[in-house]
């Protein structure tokens, strides 16, 4: 299950990074289609690992298509520590 | 049988091997650039394999009946990430190159140790987190309990800057920078625009530089801008705004064929505009209680800034480990793999010494006595002291390989090149003869510890000559080869306990002299690493202009 605070942090942070309007970033967004460059993926995950107290692997943001992925695995790996 | 613990520095450049045994305590460590005799040894493997063989004779390691636990300092394979990851300030060409030394030494590790019969199939690398590696390695070399541990390089796993609290000796990570934010790189691209070479480690000469010019505040300020402090993490103004003040900064620049002083304002500001940047990370890192600030990473090496932290912020003190690059990191991940095998949650505490590599060969050293034809030998026994101080005193330049060579970048005292700093053309000397390095650039003192508020201001411990101070202005002068553009000197301090041979040597030096002080500068000519071997110390003594060369307690004079 996706945890509501992570999705409501990243959206708004990738709507940030890539001055879309906030409905036009869902889970279903893929990160290279909307838009969100590799040096602000980067930056997402640093906030993310700031935000949420949980190390994240700098190779996960590329390895999820969606955004809805990228906090899914993120979940995942927050109740797992 | 028993276990070794081998780190390998596995960056790409600047490998380095250490070895941690059974019991967790540190028994050798040695940059691959001293044995190779090639400055940085890019792209060699931090396990190759007649350096490992070397390093595990010294130790006693047998193939037969032990085995070898290999760590890395790389948690993540670069490779696997986009290569436009890795820095942004210098060229991409250089970037791109890094890459590949990178994923080439990951590829590699532990095929040096399937050479020597260790291991039949590639051994199993236990990897850890670069900055982690960079911070075990610095604590350990600190008595301390409790720190902050400050980490800034070039880049790291996913950026160049992480902060940890040592409690109890237990090290947990308070954040760490993402993104390409970085001072190291930020570094490298002043001194590359300063006509020097940071793939040749030029970064010395801009730092030294920077005293003979005068910072230009709208420079200062615009180069300030290029790296954004936020909360302490680092990160780079957009690329537009960093390629228009490279090219104000390029104004000021000097190609490598220009007068060096052309470049002096440029070094005084990248230097101005790196205190004030690393000032404010400082001062988000530093907690309002006092505390030990350990610092470490690349950046570390900017003794001139260091210098200057425990005056201008509240600490309990500064500390900067030996090698606080790239290669000190093999000590982080050998010991990071002894603490994962065996439950241990703390740092170990270590000897402090930086005396961790290899000795002199006695049998080279026999040869020598031997076959060093048209040279006076002379076995000094326990007289050494009072007889390198006596040609010391007489104008004399004197090479010393004694004991364990250094592990860092700093010569202090093993593998030296000492002069007495009060003969006033001593510096240009020494270059003129021996170093062949630009007249500029300063040599460090080594001053006993009890006497170094006699000779400098705010003057602190610097065992391993991580922090450049000013000298008192009465006193400089009866020191004049030692003393920098700007009234500072890089100095080493020793003690009795720490470094008996050069504290013996600077004691006698002020017995016989009346200053307790001894130039100290690496044994090697420029460009070429610190020597290794008793055959490379000879071979320098032979085609330069020293005058002597102590091996052990071997003196051989021209």
């Amino acid at each position: 299950m996706t945890d509501q605070n992570m999705t409501d942090f990243v959206r708004a942070q990738i709507a940030q990074r890539t001055n879309l309007p906030l409905e036009d970033v869902q889970e279903n967004s893929v990160l290279v289609d909307i838009g969100l460059e590799s040096i602000d993926a980067v930056l997402l995950c640093g906030d993310v690992e700031d935000t949420f107290g949980v190390e994240i692997d700098p190779s996960m943001i590329f390895e999820h298509d969606t955004l809805g992925e990228f906090v899914n695995a993120i979940s995942a790996l927050k109740s797992s520590t | 049988m028993t276990t070794w613990y081998l780190g390998l520095s596995t960056t790409g450049h600047d490998p380095a091997l250490a070895i941690v045994d059974a019991q967790g305590t540190l028994v050798f460590a040695e940059a691959t650039e001293r044995y190779m005799q090639d400055k940085r040894a890019w792209g060699i493997a931090a396990d190759h394999p007649a350096h490992l063989e070397q390093a595990l004779a010294d130790v006693g390691a047998d193939p037969d009946r032990d085995t070898i636990v290999v760590a890395s300092t790389w948690q993540t394979k670069k490779a696997e990430l986009p290569p436009e990851m890795v820095d942004l300030m210098i060229p991409a060409s250089h970037s791109l190159w890094l890459w590949h030394l990178h994923q080439t030494a990951q590829s590699n590790i532990g095929t040096g140790v399937m050479r020597l019969g260790y291991s039949a199939k590639p051994p199993t690398v236990k990897r850890y987190d670069h900055h982690l590696c960079h911070a075990v390695n610095a604590c350990h070399q600190s008595p301390r309990q409790d720190a902050v541990c400050l980490v800034l390089d070039g880049e790291g796993e996913v950026g160049a800057a992480s902060v940890y609290d040592m409690s109890a000796r237990r090290l947990k990570r308070r954040w760490r920078s993402w993104g390409l934010g970085s001072l190291g790189a930020y570094y490298s691209k002043m001194t590359l625009l300063c006509g020097f070479d940071w793939r040749l480690g030029e970064e010395w000469k801009l730092m030294g530089l920077a005293a003979f010019g005068t910072p230009i505040p709208e420079l200062v300020e615009a180069l300030c801008a290029t790296v954004i402090v936020d909360r302490g993490r680092l990160r780079f103004a957009p690329a537009e705004q960093i390629e228009q003040v490279m090219l104000l900064a390029a104004k000021h620049g000097r190609s490598r064929s220009d007068p060096v002083l052309d470049g002096a304002n440029l070094a005084a500001s990248a230097q101005d505009a790196y205190r004030q940047i690393a000032d404010q990370v400082l001062a988000a890192v530093l907690p309002e209680t006092p505390a030990h600030l350990v610092l470490t990473g690349g950046c570390a090496l900017n003794s001139s800034y260091n210098g200057t932290i425990a005056r201008r912020f509240n600490t309990a003190g500064v500390s900067v480990p030996s090698a606080p690059g790239d290669d000190g990191n093999a000590v982080g991940a050998a010991l990071l793999a002894w603490m994962e095998d065996t439950g241990t949650d703390g740092v170990p505490t270590g000897t402090h010494t930086a005396f961790l590599g290899s000795k002199p060969s006695h049998t080279a050293l026999a040869k020598a006595r031997t076959y060093a034809g048209g040279c006076k030998v002379t076995q000094c026994g326990a007289d050494t002291v009072r007889q390198v101080a006596a040609l010391l005193g007489a104008g004399k330049i004197i090479g010393v390989m004694r004991g364990r060579a250094e592990f860092g970048p700093r010569a202090l005292g093993h593998r030296s090149i000492l002069a007495d700093p009060s003969k006033p053309d001593m510096k240009d000397k020494i270059n003129r003869l021996v170093k062949g390095r630009e007249a500029y650039r300063p040599f460090a003192p080594v001053v006993p510890l009890e006497h170094a508020q006699v000779w400098f201001d705010h003057a602190q411990a610097a065992p391993f000559m991580s922090f450049t101070l000013p000298w008192k202005p009465t006193q400089g002068a009866k020191v004049p080869a030692v003393v920098h553009e700007d009234g500072t000197g890089r100095l080493q301090t020793v003690t009795a306990q720490d470094n008996p041979w050069m504290h013996q040597l600077c004691q006698e030096m002020g017995a016989t002299t009346g200053v307790p002080i001894v130039l100290n500068t690496s044994f090697n000519i420029m460009g070429k690493p610190i020597v290794h071997s008793v055959e490379d110390a000879m071979a320098m003594f032979m085609t330069s202009g020293l005058d002597a060369l102590l091996i052990e307690d071997t003196l051989f004079e021209k």
